[in-house]
């Protein structure tokens, strides 16, 4: 089922949560909703289920205006952050809850509702649990029960909301590989709600960066990964180096390190703040003109195939990070102390006006 | 968990220190205030002998006021578990002018000697009187019949079960009922499926507490039921009225089969609300 949101927005009191949404989820797609806390990720999903009434704008599933719908009627499976089991029910009755409340005609036998329950329990592998309460259960079971529940009225849409956030990161990335299975062995349409990149980058189909409100970039993992709009993605999707500088005449000038900028050929004097990933820092033991920085080794961590070396610069005593293979860290031989010469291989100029930094 | 026999778990990890201290105290404190006077009743009449004892019990006019006290009592608690609920529900999910004043109106009937209320209730309810006129015209007699003890009960226990549900209801996640909301429950299945069986073990509380202060209470009865043997007579007041004849062992025998029967079904109430409190636990 497709979900298009257009033009939401909600007030809380005089806190504006949402700012003119628009998006468009397609069917089968499993989207992430990613975004600092107090961003409007919860919000937007609770609107999209009906349990929150937005101030303006439209939530239309499959071509349907569903705005006013009740949450009853949208028929969404929604799994809450703190899981919302019942407690006093078995872990079998709470997963058959959504069955055992259908009106008489739509409502299973007895039979049906024990095998379809049976089924789910086996999905989320704990058949053997059925009879336990959830107070008898790790965070990792209830949140499994709170998926199993959810997903046994076969929903179109499932909505969830942090759904792997209490967890270890073990647990974390078993789930989330088993979410995007299950997605792509049912025909649902997902949105999860997540604050932790790697995650969103890891499963999602699309990635929507949310910010105060608005949102910032919508694109598939690689698209928003490697080409961020603007400063706030680059800087909330992984690490990033800052260097502070001026660009004339698409030229561009950070301390000693001079840079061409083709793309800022009418830029007159701005300041400017470019962006680049550690990743993306090349580092030499010799000086080779304009297009390097001087900086001493004040850290190294070599643990794994990636090096992290910290760096401070000699020109203006900037921090500069970056990752090397573990390879080229042997061939260069560094050491704490050491100087070297950095230079940034991909890199994004942002003037600093259009956007609060 | 189901293995562990959770009654005779004696000891355990708790913040508080000194085990052994604090239970001393309890035993010693239920002792003094509870058991001894409790067991003084017993002792006062057993002097007059199992078979005076069992001709007291079973007269006719002591098995009516017991039916009167337990029926009245039973239904104003039942009641008051209904509206009390109710009234809960409302001082907690709703916002609306003045509630901290209507939250305070609760707890009044602890504040006013019974007597006061037994008398303006008894003037409202008299045939004569503002709401008694209304039912009269109806053929339908309050003051000075049964109804008119559960009404007075009614008012004297009502704080229990708002004040023992109130809290429960307060500390349910909205979020369990969104869930079902998802889930395709309605309103009303969302309340009795979810809601209810959590706010349960503190209903019964309030039941309990409700029916237990009914059945000793006297003061506002006395005026309102009229007092005729065999019709509105409770318990209590048959037992002043032996006292009053300087009829000390007969008094005492009904007030220790009122006592027995009342522990009973108090433990009853208690054995009910221990399952339903731990029955998901
Ligand atoms: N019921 C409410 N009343 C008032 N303000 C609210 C309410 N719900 C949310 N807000 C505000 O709206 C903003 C967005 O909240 P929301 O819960 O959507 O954030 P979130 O992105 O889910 O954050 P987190 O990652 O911390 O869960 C927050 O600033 C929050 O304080
Ligand atoms: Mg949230």
């Amino acid at each position: 089922m497709s979900i298009e949101i257009s033009n939401i927005t909600k007030t809380f009191d005089s806190f504006k949560a949402l700012n003119n949404i628009h998006l468009k989820i397609n069917t089968g797609e499993l989207v992430a909703l990613l975004g600092p806390s107090g961003s409007g990720k919860t919000t937007l999903l609770r609107i999209i289920a009906g349990l929150e009434r937005a101030d303006g704008g439209s939530i239309i599933f499959d071509g349907k205006d569903n705005t006013k719908k009740t949450t009853q009627d949208r028929k969404v499976g929604f799994v809450f952050q703190h899981y919302a089991l019942f407690k006093h029910m078995t872990v079998f009755e709470n997963i058959a809850f959504g069955l055992k409340v259908r009106p008489s005609k739509l409502r299973p036998s007895k039979e049906e509702i024990n095998k379809k329950v049976h089924e789910l329990l086996a999905l989320v592998k704990m058949e053997e649990l059925a009879k336990r309460y959830p107070s008898q259960l790790s965070g990792g079971q209830r949140q499994r029960i709170a998926l199993a529940r959810a997903l046994v009225v076969e929903p179109k849409v499932l909505l969830l909301d942090e759904p792997f956030g209490a967890l270890d990161a073990k647990v974390r990335k078993d789930l989330r590989r088993w979410l995007r299975k299950l997605h792509d062995k049912y025909p649902i349409t997902s949105v999860f709600v997540t604050h932790d990149q790697e995650e969103a980058l890891d499963v999602a189909d699309r990635i929507v960066i949310l910010n105060q409100g608005k949102i910032e970039q919508i694109g598939t993992p690689e698209e928003v990964y490697d080409n961020p709009v603007n400063p706030f993605v680059y800087n909330f999707l992984g690490n990033v180096n800052l260097f502070h500088g001026r660009v004339h005449k698409g030229k561009a000038e950070f301390g000693s390190l001079k840079l061409d900028v083709p793309e800022h050929l009418e830029a007159r004097d701005r300041q400017v703040v470019s962006y680049t990933r550690p990743h993306d820092i090349e580092i030499c033991l010799e000086a080779q003109g304009h297009e390097f920085i001087a900086a001493e080794i004040i850290f190294i961590r070599a643990i794994g195939p990636i090096v992290n070396l910290e760096m401070k610069r000699v020109d203006n005593g900037e921090y500069i990070e970056a990752e090397i293979s573990k390879e080229n860290y042997r061939n260069l031989k560094l050491k704490l102390g050491q100087i070297v010469y950095v230079k940034p291989r991909d890199f994004r100029i942002f003037i600093p006006e259009d956007y609060v930094i | 968990m189901s293995h562990t026999v959770k009654s005779f778990r004696i000891k355990q990890h708790s913040v508080i220190p000194g085990f052994g201290i604090t239970m001393g105290f309890t035993f010693l404190y239920l002792t003094l205030l509870v058991l001894i006077p409790v067991s003084m009743v017993f002792f006062n009449s057993s002097s007059i002998g199992l078979v005076k004892f069992w001709e007291i019990a079973s007269s006719e006019r002591v098995l009516a006021s017991l039916k009167i006290s337990f029926g009245t009592s039973f239904l104003a608690a039942l009641v008051n578990a209904i509206f009390g609920l109710l009234i809960a529900w409302v001082l907690e999910r709703y916002t609306f002018p003045c509630k901290k004043i209507v939250d305070g109106l609760i707890d009044l009937p602890f504040a006013l000697p019974t007597a006061v209320a037994g008398i303006s209730l008894t003037t409202l309810y008299a045939p004569n009187g503002w709401i008694g006129k209304l039912f009269a015209s109806l053929g339908l007699k309050i003051s000075y019949t049964p109804l008119g003890i559960t009404i007075a009960l009614i008012f004297i226990s009502f704080p229990f079960v708002v004040r023992t549900v109130q809290p429960v209801l307060k500390s349910i996640d909205l979020e369990v009922e969104e869930a079902a909301a998802c889930l395709g429950a309605t309103r009303l299945q969302t309340f009795i499926k979810v809601i209810v069986p959590e706010l349960l073990p503190a209903l019964i509380t309030g039941f309990a507490l409700a029916f237990a202060r009914a059945l000793g209470e006297y003061g506002s009865v006395v005026f309102i039921s009229g007092n005729m043997p065999m019709k509105t007579e409770i318990t209590p007041l048959l037992i002043r009225t032996k006292l009053e004849q300087y009829d000390y062992a007969g008094g005492t025998a009904i007030a220790a089969i009122m006592l027995i029967i009342s522990f009973i079904m108090l433990l009853v109430i208690n054995i009910f609300q221990w399952w339903a409190s731990n029955r998901h636990k």
